[in-house]
């Protein structure tokens, strides 16, 4: 229970609309590696009103996202990775091996900070077996996060 | 949640903690206009204190929904006795919309229950979630070639604690216009202008904001913590439970979504001086600056945007190195030339990154693309593989609020064709491209009403310029980025006629161009459209096109600029304007400037020089 709490903390809102994957559709968890960033606003209007359209989320958790979270997925990592962008960082930062968003994802995963140097350091290590291509989607990663980290002496115990 | 009682006997010591403990004679006799009247539940209430001109003495909130009483709105008192009569009863409904007017009562009146609100699912559930640990303002600076967004925006952020492991996992509170699907673009101006949309706050991912901001819009975002304790932030948490869904109207000069946040966060420090004073034109600098003086500043952090990224990434490289680079971007099997496989590990690092990171910069717009997705990720794979230690992180540039203050007053004196002049001005906001540069975006220039008044022995006083608007947008150029240069005038100033006269005329203008950057130098050129139309000139309207070329140098000691510009008119005339800018500041909020000009159309000419003394305030 803790732990989905911990992770409805960081559901988004604006997810890309339509993509069909593990999860349900309109979830993110289809978003593709190097999604692109369609609709932004018009400068100079969002600029004067600081406008947002459609209705204001106020951080509530059911169907924000639109997320199933029956699967076996690590809920909060998922989340997190289903935002629009967000994967692109984690891949940029596993590549780099260390960074913001790889930071924020073990956080998520709830992986202890004396053990988030090894998280990072094996990330960096198997970034080739995590992005096996530059379509992949948000699920299959993570999949691929957990299949890693289940076949790491230290980091197995996070993927139940 | 709730302390219970301490013996009363211990009032004396735990004055401290006054809130916690019913006050005596409170209890027994409630004066409730006093107590609608402490600050707290001022704050709570909305009830503007005078610091904008809209119902001083009424509740800001323009939501029947957010009031139980039918005066709420302009009544304190009265919506105070309306609350102590619905949030009175254990187990009462009304608790659960309002959260922190429970608080504010049970400590007043001397209400003690276990759980008051073990009864308000939805709360629990919601309050679970929201971070209370710190309170930060976030500023999304001005972006490139966006002077406009100078005006920008502010939000608040909820951490998990000081210091918090992830920020991407806070929230943000964010207020802004609601805006329909169906209105249009007019509407959308006018209505944010005029104050038809009802605003409201909203909490979101922080991690969608920085990608909002930092990586979309190219913003370097400033993050102040504030230094709200736990108690406070309780305050503000509950608080922000009451503005759920409720409607504020939004204007875009007073009360726009820095001046809510000044509220919000004063439900939580209720005493500190944060909106006593008339704040006309709130703008996101002036939030800072107010909860800085207000002593609610504890730290500053610096999230610089992509774009700052890059080019910091560059500047740091070897020009071969910066070609390779693009080579790169452009190419990832440039890898295995020689001249990359050549360079040490930790280069061919910090070469593909910047190339990964440029090309990620160019396509973050539009649409997916399979080529340069299969080329990003060519490139992470080079990343990857090529060991180097981390890259120092980009070093912040000056913080917008140390810049110079937003209003501006001029006196300066000149001569123009042998005659002396004396000349006063005014402008409301904000910055051009000679004023002191620290705290700004270099080659950014925005001015909303600005107004030179010139006196003479002969003509006495005239108007001089008044420009509406001018904006420049002087964005540079490189082998990353390819930006156009941008700018727009519109006004009135004096134009020249026949026989050496001038004439008060309204003009428009503006044009696309292109900068680049060399050392603190900009060169620029721009075309140039104009249209305008000058009192007792035939005819009425004039039409014209032309060019205008340029540098500006901006430095922190000094700002001078030289230009040329010349148009060409259907009713078959020209004009050629050249001038020249000096400005040198004194401090932060004082500077000299001298400028020459020289004007020449057809066989014409006027040539004129001034000096003013700038004095920037709030």
């Amino acid at each position: 229970m803790k732990k989905l709490i911990i992770g409805a903390a960081i559901l988004g809102s604006s997810m890309s609309a339509g993509a069909v994957a593990p999860g349900g559709p309109g979830c993110g968890w289809g978003n593709l590696l190097f999604e692109g960033s369609s609709g932004l606003p018009a400068h100079l209007l969002a600029t004067i009103v600081n406008g947002t359209s459609g209705n204001a989320t106020f951080g509530m958790t059911s169907g924000t996202n639109g997320c199933d979270t029956s699967g076996t997925l690590t809920y909060s990592g998922q989340s997190l990775l289903a935002m629009n962008g967000v994967l692109e960082e984690v891949a940029q930062d596993m590549a780099v091996g260390h960074g913001e968003a790889l930071t924020a994802l073990t956080v998520a995963m709830e992986i202890e900070p004396a053990d988030r140097a090894h998280f990072n350091t094996t990330m960096h290590d198997h970034f080739g077996q995590i992005f096996p291509r530059e379509d992949v989607s948000a699920a299959e990663v993570m999949q691929r996060i957990n299949t890693v980290m289940a076949g790491d002496a230290r980091l197995s115990r996070y993927v139940s | 949640m709730m302390p219970r009682l301490l013996g009363a006997g211990c009032a004396a010591v735990v004055a401290g903690l006054l809130a916690l403990v019913p006050v005596p004679g409170l209890a027994t006799a409630p004066d409730l206009a006093a107590l609608a009247a402490t600050p707290r539940w001022q704050s709570l209430m909305h009830v503007n204190p005078g610091a904008t001109l809209r119902g001083i003495g009424s509740s800001y909130v323009d939501d029947a929904d957010f009031f139980l009483s039918d005066q709420g709105k302009r009544s304190a008192v009265a919506e105070l006795r309306a609350s102590v009569a619905a949030l009175r009863a254990p187990g009462s409904a009304a608790r659960c919309r309002f959260p922190a007017r429970y608080r504010f009562l049970a400590e007043a009146l001397g209400w003690q229950e276990a759980a008051p609100l073990a009864h308000c699912e939805d709360y629990l559930q919601w309050r679970e979630q929201m971070p209370t640990g710190q309170l930060v303002l976030v500023f999304p600076a001005a972006y490139l070639n966006s002077p406009s967004s100078m005006f920008g925006h502010t939000l608040l952020r909820l951490d998990a604690k000081p210091n918090p492991d992830s920020v991407w996992l806070s929230k943000a509170i964010n207020f802004g216009a609601q805006a329909g699907a169906a209105d249009n673009s007019f509407f959308y101006i006018w209505r944010g202008l005029a104050g038809g949309y009802p605003g409201q706050f909203s909490v979101t991912a922080y991690a969608e904001k920085i990608r909002d901001y930092a990586f979309v819009e190219n913003r370097d975002m400033w993050e102040y913590a504030l230094n709200l304790d736990a108690d406070e932030m309780d305050w503000v948490v509950r608080h922000l439970w009451e503005l759920r869904g409720i409607n504020f109207d939004y204007y875009f000069f007073d009360e726009n979504c820095s001046y809510r946040l000044l509220e919000l966060v004063k439900v939580g420090r209720p005493t500190a001086p944060l909106s006593q004073e008339l704040r006309f034109a709130e703008l996101p600098v002036n939030t800072v600056r107010a909860l800085d003086d207000a002593g609610l500043v504890a730290d500053r952090r610096y999230r610089p945007s992509k774009a700052r990224e890059v080019a910091a990434r560059a500047a740091r490289l070897d020009p071969a190195a910066r070609a390779l680079a693009v080579a790169l971007r452009d190419d990832p099997s440039v890898a295995a030339t020689p001249a990359f496989e050549n360079r040490p590990s930790e280069q061919r690092r910090r070469i593909a990154e910047l190339a990964y990171r440029a090309l990620r910069l160019e396509h973050r717009e539009g649409a997916r693309n399979p080529d340069v997705a299969a080329d990003s990720l060519a490139l992470l794979r080079i990343v990857q593989r090529n060991a180097a230690p981390p890259s120092a992180p980009v070093s912040a540039p000056p913080a917008p609020e140390s810049g110079h203050d937003t209003q501006m007053a001029s006196m300066g004196a000149g001569r123009q064709d042998g005659r002396d002049f004396l000349s006063l001005g005014y402008r409301l906001t904000y910055h051009d491209l000679f004023d002191p540069l620290p705290g700004f975006l270099p080659g950014a220039a925005i001015e909303g009403l600005n107004i030179n008044l010139r006196f003479d022995e002969v003509d006495g006083a005239s108007l001089e310029t008044l420009d509406l608007i001018n904006i420049r947008s002087l964005a540079p150029r490189d082998a990353f980025t390819q930006p156009i240069s941008w700018f727009v005038h519109t006004g009135l100033e004096q134009a020249p006629v026949a026989d050496s006269e001038r004439a008060l005329g309204g003009f428009i203008q503006g044009g696309p161009g292109a900068s680049w950057r060399v050392g603190d130098l900009l060169p620029y050129v721009f075309g140039v459209a104009r249209l305008e139309s000058v009192s007792g000139v035939d005819p009425a309207m004039a039409l014209g096109a032309g060019a205008e070329a340029g540098i500006v140098y901006q430095a922190n000691v000094v700002q001078w600029g030289v230009h040329a510009r010349w148009l060409k008119f259907t009713p078959h005339f020209s004009r050629l304007r050249t001038g020249a800018v000096v400005n040198v500041p004194v401090s932060r909020d004082n500077a000299l400037r001298g400028e020459c000009g020289r004007e020449t159309w057809d066989s014409d000419a006027v040539n004129s020089c001034s000096v003013s003394f700038r004095h920037f305030f709030d």
